[in-house]
């Protein structure tokens, strides 16, 4: 692999690391969605080094569609529904946001720690990048744990799955163009609902304070 | 090719269908017509695989992986029989009892029926486990059939589930552990193999504690009292009569036959249990006074007795003494066959009451003699031979059962000069005990006058019903006048089931101790006594004129119904010998008069015997697992962000443990 290529590589691996530590940082819910569409950006430029490495066209194809649903459609679907909302901001997430970059560092050390194994198995530059997209699953995980509105939830179930596609992509070489269009069409599906399912909370409960369901149970 | 056991389970399936698809008011005729075929042909396939007619099928692909493996040897042929008794009497009984079940539960009973007659059949682990499974679920199915009218049957179901799937997990655990180590799942492929000591015995303690939940032994009983009465009565028949054995099936297959014996401290731990479970079933029995609980109880007795003569076999084989073995076995194995024909008798008998009372409480019973003369007549029959007194046929077993104890006396070492008397002094004792619960049974319940309203108004049981009773009174007739019949093939049974095989066992124990008893002539003997005792009162009261007087009440006026023994009071002396040991709670409540403390306004007397082991033993493993239930709920608390917390800690932890161990 060229130099050139390892530069650029690493590059669009930061920028989704990145992207994806700032959304921790940010707690207006409108430069969360766009981070999340940079990250987005990032995947696709990620996929596409790689296809351009590979010299493979199919790779182009599926960096180019990843890039559509992730930059822009899904971006725009969670706008729409931001506006729809009227809320602006992230309150009172469980965590604040100085503990969550502290345990944003402790994840990605974790991550790093976890993908040894992997990195041992085939050490290229394209493995070695794993821990960003571990670590990206991982602070998708926190955001899901720790903040409170609807729209949050949406980006870090979103984020968790930024991150298995880009650890598919750096250790396996992608899934199959198939398999990639389900998973794909399926996350469009998922915020859709998810979409529909703020809405309903929002009509029922005037906010979408998860916290709220909590005399739902049993 | 014995092609009566594929049949008898063809029929089984017929019966089936014939309670499903029919209207409603022929199912039960159409149904238990043919399971009574089926119980028939499944007692002649039984009895020929005794007599060496084996079957056997290999069904690869019924199962995936582990295929379906069956195989009718002697000793499955000899329960595969008892159930096919057991099963063609109840079904001619429930062609009139069951007329108006729901559907689910005539349709469950044929298929209950199938699962006991192909649980003996079964040749690999998976096939037993799977069977198995299918007669506790079929039978906890059929407990909980009555579920919307009494609701003491759904904590019995309840106890009843928990119980048998421990059972089925001990089970599991011990066969899956013999399977590994042996290398190989098939019966025959487990008694070929060389397991390790220490490999065996947690496959045999394991296994005795699955197997002995399923025949009822202390202190895994306790479903049984509460299950076994709550059941519509041909099936409770079925259960308590058929299914138990299987206990016993499962503890004599893997123990002595797969497992090859073993040392002599395994068969202690099980004579222990049983004599155990044969003194507090019996006692339990003796002071109960519901007539199916007490039934059940007493199905904890016999199982109980049972065990005393399989651990004495097993003791005796370690000890090389193989005729004596071989007498303890076939003397336990006759009595799980004298058992099942009683005890069917017996919960029949008791289910026709209760569908001529609607009552199964003792002391509201009385007087049924006149208003159910066959029920009456059958009973005392099973009570005869429920009591071991002779000429009852479970007197016979038993009698050999002593025999065996008695002659390992002169040369067994210390273990058997210390246990073997212990062990007859329980088996006395239960007789002793059984014979004055069962003279309670009927005297209680179907002499004298009647206690209650539901007793006045009883009424004899249809003749289906009553035909039903009459084969298993005939079967208890024929086997206690005739138990040379079933003695050989017992005998053979014992043969191939030792672990030394072969006719080795030459059998001169049991023909000594078979020829020092003579049924027939005991049962002549007491007959003529009797006709004589009966010819020489009548003879000496004619000599003197006859002259009608009134009865000496006490000067009271004439005596009532509430003068009578119950069977509460009945048990009281009882009781009272066995106070430490029963443990009753009796409570008496004196509310006064409000304007007087001297004045007394009402008495209050409450009186029970609870089971002790379950006091103990139960209930605070049950509070145990109720205050872990509860500090649980604490761990969801309702909160989103909580339940997904958990998850995400659970992911990064599996992916340390990865990292740290990888």
């Amino acid at each position: 692999m060229s130099d050139v290529h390892v530069q650029l590589l690493d590059l669009a691996c930061g920028a989704f690391l990145l992207t994806g530590v700032l959304i921790l940082w940010r707690s207006e819910l409108a430069k969360i969605v766009t981070l999340f569409a940079l990250q987005g950006v990032a995947l696709a430029a990620l996929i596409a080094v790689l296809g351009a490495h590979e010299g493979s066209a199919e790779l182009l194809a599926v960096a180019a569609g990843i890039g559509a649903l992730r930059a822009g459609v899904l971006p725009s679907l969670l706008r729409r529904a931001l506006a729809a909302s009227g809320e602006r901001r992230e309150t009172k997430p469980i965590v604040n946001v100085a503990a969550s970059l502290v345990a944003a560092a402790v994840l990605a050390l974790l991550a790093y720690a976890v993908c040894q194994p992997v990195i041992r198995l085939a050490p290229t530059p394209a493995t070695q990048a794993a821990p960003a997209a571990m670590t990206v699953i991982f602070l998708g995980f926190f955001v899901l744990a720790t903040r409170r509105r609807a729209l949050s939830q949406v980006v870090g179930f979103l984020l968790i799955d930024n991150g298995i596609t880009a650890m598919a992509f750096l250790t396996a070489g992608g899934l199959s163009p198939v398999v990639e269009i389900g998973v794909s069409l399926d996350v469009l599906l998922a915020v859709l609902v998810l979409q529909v399912l703020t809405t309903r909370m929002r009509a029922a409960f005037g906010g979408t304070d998860l916290d709220e369901l909590r005399e739902l149970r049993d | 090719m014995n092609l009566l056991f594929p049949g008898a389970l063809a029929l089984c399936a017929l019966a089936s269908l014939l309670a499903a698809l029919p209207p409603a008011r022929m199912r039960s005729a159409l149904a238990g017509t043919v399971l009574a075929g089926a119980g028939a042909t499944a007692l002649a396939a039984g009895v020929a695989a005794m007599t060496g007619r084996t079957w056997s099928a290999w069904l690869p692909d019924l199962l995936p992986l582990a295929g379906v493996r069956l195989e009718l040897d002697a000793l499955g042929g000899l329960f595969t029989a008892v159930t096919g008794g057991v099963t063609a009497a109840a079904a001619i009984y429930s062609i009139g009892y069951a007329r108006h079940a729901p559907r689910t539960a005539q349709i469950l009973v044929p298929l209950f029926a199938a699962a006991l007659l192909l649980v003996p059949a079964a040749a690999s682990v998976s096939t037993f486990l799977l069977l198995w499974e299918l007669m506790a679920i079929a039978s906890l199915l059929l407990v909980l059939a009555d579920h919307r009218a009494r609701p003491a049957v759904r904590s019995a179901g309840v106890w009843y589930a928990v119980l048998t799937h421990l059972g089925l997990v001990a089970i599991l655990g011990g066969l899956a552990a013999f399977a590994a180590a042996a290398g190989g799942e098939s019966f025959a492929e487990l008694r070929r193999a060389d397991v390790n000591e220490a490999t065996a015995i947690g496959v045999f303690l394991a296994t005795f504690a699955g197997f002995a939940s399923k025949a009822g032994i202390v202190p895994l009983h306790v479903w049984l009292p509460r299950a076994h009465p709550e059941a519509p009565s041909h099936v409770s028949a079925l259960m308590s009569a058929a299914m138990v054995n299987m206990g016993i099936y499962g503890i004599v297959r893997v123990g002595l036959d797969l497992l090859g014996g073993g040392p002599r401290w395994w068969w202690l731990v099980v004579l222990a249990a049983g004599a155990l479970s044969a003194l507090h079933g019996i006692l339990q029995a003796a002071v109960a006074s519901d007539l199916k609980r007490l039934l059940g109880h007493s199905t904890t007795e016999n199982m109980g007795l049972v065990l005393i003569g399989v651990g004495a076999a097993g003791f005796f084989e370690a000890s090389g003494e193989r005729a004596l073995a071989a007498l303890a076995l076939a003397a336990a194995l006759l009595h799980v066959i004298n058992h099942s024909a009683f005890k069917t008798l017996l919960f029949l008998a008791a289910g026709s009451v209760l569908h001529g009372t609607g009552t199964r409480d003792l002391d509201a019973l009385g007087g049924l003699r006149e208003r159910m003369p066959v029920t009456t007549a059958v009973f005392a029959l099973g009570a005869l031979c429920a009591s071991a007194l002779p000429p009852g046929n479970a007197f016979v077993s038993e009698w050999l059962m002593l025999q065996s104890l008695i002659r390992s006396l002169p040369d067994g070492g210390v273990s058997a000069a210390v246990v073997m008397p212990l062990a007859v002094a329980a088996v006395a004792l239960t007789a002793g005990l059984s014979a004055a619960t069962f003279v309670k049974a009927l005297g209680t319940g179907f002499l004298a006058r009647p206690r209650s309203a539901e007793a006045e108004r009883a009424h004899e049981a249809p003749p289906s019903m009553l035909a039903g009773m009459a084969l298993a009174g005939a079967a208890c007739a024929a086997l206690a006048l005739g138990p040379t019949l079933v003695l050989p093939g017992v005998a053979d049974v014992t043969g191939q089931v030792l672990p030394g095989r072969g006719p080795a066992t030459d059998g001169a124990y049991l023909r000594a101790a078979a020829s020092s008893l003579s049924p027939v002539l005991i049962a002549a003997a007491l007959a003529v006594t009797a006709a004589a005792l009966l010819a020489v009162l009548r003879a000496l009261a004619m000599r003197r004129a006859r002259r009608a007087a009134r009865l000496w009440d006490c000067g009271a006026g004439p005596m009532t119904a509430r003068m009578e023994y119950t069977a509460t009071s009945f048990a009281e002396p009882l009781q009272r010998v066995f106070d430490d040991v029963l443990a009753p709670e009796s409570d008496v409540e004196v509310t006064h008069v409000k304007e007087s403390a001297y004045l007394v306004d009402r008495v209050r007397f409450q009186a029970a015997v609870p089971d002790r082991i379950e006091h103990r033993l139960y209930a605070p493993a049950i509070a145990l697992a109720d205050r872990l239930g509860r500090a649980s709920r604490g761990l969801a608390n309702g909160s989103v962000h909580r339940y997904v917390g958990y998850g995400f800690a659970a992911f990064a932890v599996t992916l340390i443990v990865l990292a740290v161990t990888g």
